[in-house]
């Protein structure tokens, strides 16, 4: 007579997983100075505006989970969203197993093993595609506010170009600046 | 009244193997009816040891004929000026190019080729054939192109193909469809610098009006592609191709032969295009990375960042004078430039390219009214 034995066999582990987005693109800086000079002036905006010189020229500010990096003399710009956390996972399963028929106990708790380990890497893979989405997510939220944050900053950079430029060309006579419009009229005397 | 006696028409025999490679050399040239030629493919026939002397001279009697009809039709017929030792001459490929550097000559390699596609059941083959391409002529590379484009229809045989570095490395499939000579692998081309010079180039000036038509049509087709995968693929694929044709087209001087991908922007450009015009269909939930999606958009426009190149081109063109060497070049390609309306069509494409960057700004404000006075 065969008698009916119940497995089973439970798993958990614990991950740090990490998930990261970036994008990276240039600035258009128009050349109305010397290269270096428009870098300078640049860098001084991005200064004023909470980014750190770093070893290797370029500039960081980092805003929670988001890191943007600029290169002053190159105009290139990089937006870094990151995202880590500690999963925890589980997973149980449960067989029947008969003394005198079918696979023997070792088997069946191998089998078990198999399927509880691809059990779980699907729940940390779950785990993983959501922190992709966080990241995703956090770094298209922020190019939305830093579009015109880089809108002004160039703007502000051009117009103290131009102002330079003009002062080289002759003296200023007059000069008069639209906040809203952006317009800037510059009368000089040659 | 009775008709003249007319002489019997000559007739060749050759055995049922031979009967079944003329006809799958014919389908390679373009001469023979796609799915029958495929279904030739997809059938083995075993191979004799040896070809008879007849068979021989109409293969090569075939091979020569299409492959020169085959140049003459895409464009060798059109009176178009090109460079030609440094000056521009007018006139159809056969006026403007001595016939030493248009003579077609082949290696066995192709009848090889033929031979095993014949005999094998594609696209799961037996022997194996992969010959080095170095040895391949320019001729040799043009059939292997034809023979490629052929195959086009039927995904598998094509998979096929493209692992053969025959094929793999092939300049002209590399121009005429990038995305299927690269497959699912990373892009690779071949060197084009040996296209700009001899018969190759001959080749390259016949194939313009081909080449132009393709990359038009595979622009147009594009806002249908709906698999971002498919479509970063492609894009890569282009680009990589463009990138090394544009570079070889400079160190050799010979600008003049990348003008198919100045028309094909102009003939996309007729008036101002949004990215959508190439990404469109791409509304399917695409890779969850935003840095995947947007190199996807990136590479579909592949075609129109080449006017970037074009217009540094013009700029340098425009600073050459008369008694600098390269003036007539710099002068032809002025023209062309002029021609597609340059400057327009690279603004027009330079406000597409932006549109997809995620930190464009919005346009800097007039350049400074300046009152002199002295």
């Amino acid at each position: 007579m065969s008698r009916a034995y119940r497995i089973s066999v439970k798993s958990s582990e614990t991950r740090t997983l990490k998930a990261a987005d970036e994008i990276g693109t240039t600035l258009e800086i128009l050349e109305i100075l010397p290269p270096e000079q428009m870098a300078g002036l640049l860098r001084g905006e991005l200064t004023a505006q909470g980014f750190e010189d770093q070893p290797d020229g370029t500039m960081i500010r980092r805003d929670g989970d988001v890191t943007i990096t600029v290169d002053p003399c190159s105009g290139e710009v990089t937006v870094k969203a990151e995202a880590a956390g500690e999963v925890s996972a589980e997973a149980r399963q449960n067989s029947t197993g008969f003394d005198d028929m079918g696979p023997t106990e070792e088997m069946i708790r191998r089998q078990m093993k198999e399927q509880l380990h691809g059990d779980l890497e699907k729940k940390f893979d779950t785990a993983q595609q959501k922190l992709q989405q966080q990241a995703t997510k956090e770094l298209e939220q922020h190019l939305q506010d830093l579009q015109p944050e880089i809108a002004k900053i160039l703007n502000k950079v051009t117009r103290e170009a131009l102002k330079q430029k003009a002062a080289q060309m002759g003296e200023i006579k007059e000069m008069s600046e639209n906040e809203t419009t952006g317009e800037l009229t510059i009368k000089l005397e040659v | 009244m009775t008709a003249a006696a007319t002489p019997p028409a000559r007739t060749h025999e050759v055995s049922r193997f031979e009967y079944h490679l003329l006809r799958v050399l014919r389908f390679f040239l373009g001469h023979f009816p796609t799915d029958q030629g495929l279904s030739l493919l997809r059938s083995s026939i075993a191979a004799p040891t040896c070809l008879s002397r007849t068979a021989i001279r109409l293969a090569e009697e075939t091979l020569a004929k299409g492959c020169v009809l085959f140049l003459a039709r895409s464009g060798a017929w059109r009176n178009d000026r090109y460079l030609h030792e440094g000056q521009p001459i007018t006139g159809r490929v056969w006026e403007r190019i001595p016939l030493a550097e248009r003579t077609l000559s082949f290696t066995p390699a192709v009848l090889r080729f033929v031979v095993w596609a014949t005999s094998e059941k594609l696209p799961g083959t037996k022997e194996k054939w992969n010959p080095p391409a170095e040895g391949l002529t320019p001729a040799d590379e043009l059939f292997f192109y034809l023979a490629f484009e052929a195959c086009r229809a039927d995904p598998p045989l094509l998979d096929v193909l493209r692992h053969r570095e025959a094929f793999a490395t092939n300049p002209w499939a590399w121009l005429a469809c990038p995305a299927e000579v690269a497959g699912h692998a990373e892009a690779r081309p071949p060197s084009f610098d040996p296209l700009f010079a001899g018969e190759r180039a001959a080749i390259l000036e016949s194939l313009q009006p081909l080449f132009f038509q393709r990359w038009l049509n595979s622009e147009r087709l594009k806002g249908k592609q709906s698999d971002w995968k498919q479509m970063r693929q492609q894009g890569r694929a282009e680009l990589a191709s463009l990138q090394a044709f544009l570079g070889a087209a400079d160190r050799a001087n010979r600008r003049d032969l990348a003008r198919f991908v100045l028309q094909v922007n102009a003939a996309l450009y007729t008036k101002d295009l949004t990215p959508t015009y190439w990404t469109g269909s791409l509304t399917a939930q695409g890779p969850p990375r935003l840095a995947d999606r947007l190199d996807t958009q990136r590479a579909a426009l592949a075609v129109p960042r080449q006017m970037a190149v074009f217009q540094a081109w013009a700029e340098q063109a425009r600073n050459v004078s008369y008694f600098d060497e390269g003036y007539t070049a710099s002068q032809l390609w002025k023209a062309e430039w002029e021609a597609a309306s340059g400057d327009e069509i690279a603004a027009r494409a330079e406000r597409t390219i932006e549109a997809i960057e995620p930190l464009r700004t919005d346009p800097l404000p007039p350049e400074p009214q300046t009152g002199s006075s002295s």
